[in-house]
């Protein structure tokens, strides 16, 4: 079965046709915390690993690799959205499945613009910034 | 994550919080989206940019 369903499969291309430079998803893998009740048959890595390839198949400019235990990931699986292939500090940390593959796909878009879709105002206080800020968004695929 | 990508200062983590059952507990995530920053945890739930960005700062700065 594929990630997405067929009529999304296909919005999805035309999404990754748009974009203006390529975008690099690294699944990063290692030990996995014990999650919840009745996910033990889950194999999140291999899963993860599922999507980022299912992704990548939807658009030339999109690229997915596997990396085991890489630094800077503290938890696994990750997997980073990379745009040019550079580190932004971006990651979904789990496994991004249901609604959160929305969230991943999202990620991907905004890495492949050359311009952010953010308000000028929005920027010029985000260029503002004189110190480093570590945002995390904690969220669930339901 | 469009922050992260607009600021090399900030970095975005997504995280799924029934796989992180122990962090999601230290962070209080009782209702999603949970925001945290700088792993401080500070509201829930899905805000305009605006409002988000005010949040974000003043939680910096605050």
């Amino acid at each position: 079965m594929g990630v997405l369903r067929p009529e999304e499969e296909a919005k999805v291309r035309e999404l990754f046709a748009g974009l203006e430079r390529p975008v690099e998803l690294v699944v990063a893998l290692g030990p996995e915390e014990t999650a919840m009740l009745g996910a033990r048959d889950v194999d999140f890595g291999a899963e993860a690993t599922r999507v980022a390839e299912g992704l990548a198949e939807l658009g030339e400019l999109v690229s997915m690799r596997v990396e085991e235990e890489p630094d800077g990931f503290p938890r696994f699986p990750s997997v980073a959205i990379r745009p040019d292939g550079e580190d932004a500090g971006v990651r979904y940390d789990g496994l991004p499945w249901g609604y959160e593959v929305a969230s991943l796909i999202g990620g991907v878009l905004e890495a492949g613009r050359r311009e952010s879709s953010l308000k000028p105002e929005s920027l010029e206080a985000l260029a503002s910034l004189d110190r480093d800020l570590a945002l995390d968004v904690f969220v669930t695929p339901t | 994550m469009k922050c992260a990508f607009a600021s090399p200062r900030v970095s975005a983590t997504a995280i799924e919080a029934n796989e992180f059952p122990r962090l999601a507990e230290e962070m209080e995530v009782w209702a999603v989206p949970r925001i945290v920053v700088n792993g401080s945890p500070q509201w829930d739930g899905s805000v305009p940019e605006a409002v988000f960005l005010q949040r974000v700062l003043s939680a910096a700065y605050g």
